[in-house]
């Protein structure tokens, strides 16, 4: 019984929901247009030393072109290049994985998913120590392979899992009807399956992406500069000089590799709450 | 994708050969081992990955071994584990882990709950608010972390002005939040929330889905008040999500590394144990000791995992039947 | 089963794809640029004046004059270090232990090359550059690149800290700063005068800079025998000098002279609090005239205090050692090119622009150095390198250093028994016995 006193209730609950959280995002935002000066003056900022009076773009022109271009501008390849590639790896092995869960009866289905499970609540630092003597002895410390294979620790378990809860999801039965009906093998798959399996495979590459692009322990212990993503090189910004803080400068690069992620967020909400939960929640 | 079709097609063309030959059992056992060709090479590589380096973990445990001085390299059975059992610095890490786990798992739990209650049931702004509060999911951790930093630094930050105005000026605006313990991991703490908060709230409201409306209805029809029917009938009925929930936050919560880190970097008393692992390995180029703290971690990770699906009997792989 | 090759075959494919395409991103990874000829050398500079940006004057600039001037035997590229001198540390460290050959040339702090040099981490100073190396130096830099009786790297600059100051509150205190004053006096002027003292005390080691300087202030030393092993190494720590040290960083913290935020307050911090005004009293490195804005008409600088009455203050020794990695491809001509970059001119002309002094004495005459350092700013530098002390040369620093800072973290804590338990904690940690 949907009273209108509680739509407007529930409506006025939402207002402190979303300030909440979106309040930290207009912060950073707020901070990477203060110039040098407003940092350190709250006379030229308004509401509490909230929002700047007048906006500076000087920290989007210092990562991009000026004195912190060398250590942002490659970071963001590194974390685009890692990322990518470890999630490709990732989906594509879990899709022949899920595939079978989903779709075959042989042992050890559920070892693989206790496994799939056990993994991703690693305490991720736990593998760095080890990692870290094996790369070195490797030669695999600071390069991208380095960064891709801890990282598809991260991402390959997850897949599995949720590729799995999707995979079982789907109507199966389909498939076997168009070859019935005479399509080939191929035409069954391009027509029936494929787009059966893509929306799934799709958000949990997402799902995944996002994973590894969160990454900091990885990043900041196995890599130095030249295989740097952008979580650790955040931290190991410098200002203009040695005697400016970066504060600027890091909100900024904040704000630039947060865009990205919050658009695929608007664009796929229903599609990422459907993959989050459909591994945990039957339903 | 071809490779799908290529799998798929050759999956098919092999049951049929082997229906022909031998029916059923050698059917099943087509089965079977198509079944682990497939998801065989996705088993190997997350065994390759993350076990061989817990193993190797393991080995490197029982020696001193520090990479300054390699040549001191010396087998020592277990006494990295005894230094390590035996250390006050160790204890502290374990204690602020722990406090900030059950600290951020009961806030985000009845914040969470709150939140998802609220979606459950809203209709204006609904998809609104429901992208909105996805946000902080997609936000790095590390980027979380530098904004409430910085929101919260006496210099740079707003929220002294806020709560100085909001305090009628009682309160001081040049607190400085990063110069004790508590205060630290109160920022610590509100960081992880905001991060974690939707994954939390995006479980339970998949619970509260599944709640059967009709026995609600029941119950206020009963003259039940509100409370007593979430205690009643909804919260009852959405145990097992909430047991999901509880046990994916707190095996999260404890290995929390970056939001510290960023924020005090260890200072005030505020190391985790993530971090005691990431300097001795790093910093010291301590392998033998870090190792051992890692594998201590690990072991710590296993028995809360093991106790909450004890406590809770949750069937996690129910979702995946 | 025969159609299981094909298969087989594909998921064999599949793996090999996903291996090339690691190998040839390792490939982009790893740049080894071992070109004939012309050896193309890596230089890790830390954070100055202009970073990376080579048109400042910074080491960037000394890369490039030298890449010309050395006629095409080598040409250098410089990366940026982090800005906090452990981080630099570590990231050098991790890169060194993991045999990585673009350590061709590196700026280190002095405190961390006796630790390098010690893990055999560096490629020997060859004995040709040894007169180069030390010629002109001022002492305390050339004690400071010294190891087993060995020079293990060129003295580039030779840091050392100054009491930074306002005039006008040092006038209203009736401090006379034409003499030595101790850290009682400046506690006393800036307490009447409600003014602040920056100072570093901070998680990290320019906290261990302060710690040091006042212990080695008060006659004491935080390490008495540096070249002994870990288990040996005896600390001079609960001495009536560590007490006197903790005294008075108890005193600073406690009475909020440090300003609000004391325990997060690094040079950059110090710093910004000193150019508010807030602060009258500023230790810190030369820079700090470079840096400041303004008019600074009202500001200079003089010795650092001392810590007791009547006896003479141990400026902190700071500074940067040029280091050649032991897994160099072109060791030969990063040593030259070390050589190119300590030059009296080069040194003398980054001293200028830069803000961070030279080791050689000569550089200090310079007309250029002279402006960019006035009132007789650039002689006081001098002066306090004459009696500046260098943080123990022991290759256990960085544990020494790290569980110093934690012992006396945060500095409102600080008391007169922190000496003692900093002493027994970090002595366990040396033996192994305890975790830092």
């Amino acid at each position: 019984m949907e009273t209108n006193k509680t739509k407007w209730g529930l409506a006025g609950a939402s207002v402190p929901i979303m300030l909440w959280t979106l309040i930290p995002i207009v912060w950073i935002v707020a901070t990477s247009l203060k110039s040098t000066t407003a940092l350190a003056d709250q006379q030229q900022n308004v509401f509490g030393n909230f929002w700047p009076k007048s906006i500076s773009w000087d920290n989007y022109s210092l990562i991009f072109t000026g004195g912190a271009k060398d250590l942002f501008v490659p970071a963001l390849w590194h974390s685009i290049v890692v990322c990518l590639v470890a999630t490709l790896i990732s989906v594509v092995l879990a899709t022949f994985c899920a595939y079978a869960i989903a779709r075959l009866d042989f042992p050890g289905k559920k070892a693989i998913l206790i496994t799939a499970l056990t993994v991703s609540f690693f305490p991720v630092i736990a593998m760095v120590t080890p990692l870290f003597n094996l790369w070195r002895i490797l030669h695999l410390f600071d390069t991208l392979p380095g960064l891709i294979i801890p990282y598809i620790t991260l991402t390959l378990p997850l897949s599995i899992w949720i590729l799995s809860a999707f995979f079982q999801q789907i109507p199966w039965e389909m498939e076997q009807a168009a070859q019935v009906d005479g399509a080939s093998s191929w035409q069954a798959f391009v027509k029936v399956v494929a787009p059966l399996a893509a929306p799934g495979v799709f958000t949990t590459a997402i799902i995944a992406f996002f994973t590894a692009w969160n990454d900091f322990v990885f990043s900041s212990n196995l890599t130095a500069a030249r295989a740097q993503t952008v979580p650790a090189a955040l931290n190991s910004f410098t200002g203009a000089s040695q005697f400016t803080q970066p504060t600027g400068a890091i909100c900024a690069a904040a704000v630039v590799v947060t865009i990205p992620v919050v658009i695929l967020v608007l664009l796929f909400q229903r599609r990422i709450v459907a993959g989050l939960t459909s591994g945990a929640v039957k339903g | 994708m071809s490779t799908v079709a290529e799998t798929t097609t050759g999956e098919r063309s092999s049951a049929r050969r082997s229906e022909k030959k031998a029916g059923l059992s050698d059917r099943t056992r087509g089965e079977r081992r198509l079944g682990w060709k497939l998801a065989g090479p996705a088993f190997i590589v997350m065994l390759l990955v993350t076990f061989y380096p817990i193993a190797y973990a393991l080995y490197l445990s029982l020696f001193n071994y520090r990479l300054t001085d390699p040549a001191a390299r010396k087998f020592v059975w277990f006494q990295n584990y005894i230094t390590s059992l035996s250390d006050p610095l160790f204890w502290k890490a374990t204690g602020i882990t722990a406090f900030i786990t059950i600290v951020t798992l009961i806030v985000e739990l009845i914040f969470g709950m709150a939140i998802a209650m609220v979606m459950n049931k809203i209709v204006l702004p609904r998809k609104t608010l429901r992208t909105v509060v996805l946000i902080p999911y997609s936000i790095i951790t590390v980027v979380s972390a530098f904004s409430w930093l910085y929101a919260f630094k006496f210099d740079t930050g707003f929220f002294n002005h806020w709560l100085h105005f909001l305090s009628f000026g009682a309160f001081d605006p040049t607190y400085n939040w990063f110069g004790g313990t508590w205060s630290s991991l109160t920022i610590i703490c509100l960081s992880e929330i905001w991060k974690t908060t939707p994954f939390m709230s995006l479980l339970l409201l998949a619970g509260l889905a599944q709640v059967d409306r009709s026995m609600e209805e029941a119950a206020e029809v009963d003259g039940a008040s509100w409370w007593q029917r979430q205690v009643k009938v909804v919260f009852p009925s959405m145990k097992a999500a909430i047991m999901v929930a509880v046990v994916f936050r707190a095996l999260d919560a404890f290995r929390i590394y970056d939001n510290p880190f960023i924020m005090t970097g260890g200072a005030n008393n505020t190391n985790t144990l993530s971090m005691l692992v990431g300097q001795t390995t790093v910093s010291q180029a301590e392998i033998g000791m870090g190792s051992a703290l890692a594998v201590l971690l690990f072991v710590f990770v296993l028995i809360i995992a093991a106790g909450l699906v004890r406590l809770f009997k949750v069937d996690l792989t129910g979702g995946n039947k | 089963m025969k159609n299981s090759a094909p298969r087989r075959r594909g998921i064999a494919l599949a793996a090999a794809g996903v291996m090339l395409a690691s190998v040839g991103l390792a490939a982009c990874g790893s740049s080894s640029s071992s070109s004939g000829g012309k050896a193309s050398l890596t230089w890790y500079i830390n954070p100055d004046v202009g970073n990376t940006d080579a048109s400042k004057g910074g080491q960037a600039s000394l890369a490039l004059a030298c890449s010309k001037a050395s006629h095409g035997e080598y040409t250098i590229k410089v990366q940026l270090l982090p800005n906090p001198a452990d981080d630099q540390r570590t990231q050098l460290l991790r890169r060194l232990i993991s045999g990585d050959n673009s350590m061709d040339l590196m700026s280190m702090d002095p405190a961390y090359v006796t630790q390098f040099a010690s893990a055999k981490l560096l490629a020997p100073v060859p004995a040709d550059k040894v007169a180069d190396f030390t010629a002109d130096r001022v002492p305390s830099a050339i004690k400071g690149a010294t190891f087993d009786g060995k020079l293990i790297a060129a003295p580039f600059w030779a840091n050392t800290q100054l009491l930074w100051y306002r005039k006008s509150v040092a006038k209203a205190a009736g401090l006379d700063m034409s003499k030595p004053v101790t850290w009682a006096q400046v506690i006393a002027a800036a307490k009447k005068e409600k003014k602040q003292i920056g100072v570093q005390a901070k998680l990290y080691e320019g906290y261990s800079v302060w710690i040091n300087a006042l212990v080695a202030g008060g006659g004491g030393s935080i390490v008495q025998n540096p070249s002994a092993t870990a288990d040996k190494t005896k600390l001079g720590l609960n001495t009536p000098a560590g007490k006197d040290a903790a005294s008075i960083i108890s005193q600073i913290a406690k009475s909020g002279l440090g300003g609000p935020a004391i325990g997060s307050s690094d040079e950059t911090a110090a710093l910004n609090l000193f150019q508010s005004g807030a602060a009258a009293f500023l230790v810190n490195w030369p820079y700090t005239y470079a840096a400041l804005t303004g008019n600074k008409s009202d500001i200079a600088a003089t010795i650092y205090p001392r810590t007791v009455d009547g006896k003479v203050a141990a400026p902190p020794f700071g500074g940067i050692d040029l280091a050649v990695g032991k897994t160099s491809n072109h060791v030969a001509q990063a040593y030259d090119a070390a050589s190119c970059i300590t030059s009296e001119a080069n040194q003398a002309s980054y001293m200028a622009k830069a803000g961070n002094p030279a080791s050689r004495k000569a550089a200090f005459s310079d007309p250029a150095v002279k402006k960019a350092f006035p009132n007789g700013i650039a002689a006081t530098i001098l002066q306090s390198l004459g009696t500046a002390t260098p943080r123990p040369l022991s290759p256990y620093w960085s544990d020494i250093s790290t569980g110093l800072q934690q012992e006396f973290s945060p500095p409102a804590s600080v008391s007169a028994n922190t000496p003692k338990n900093a002493q027994t904690f970090i002595s366990n940690v040396l033996k192994g016995k305890a975790l830092l």
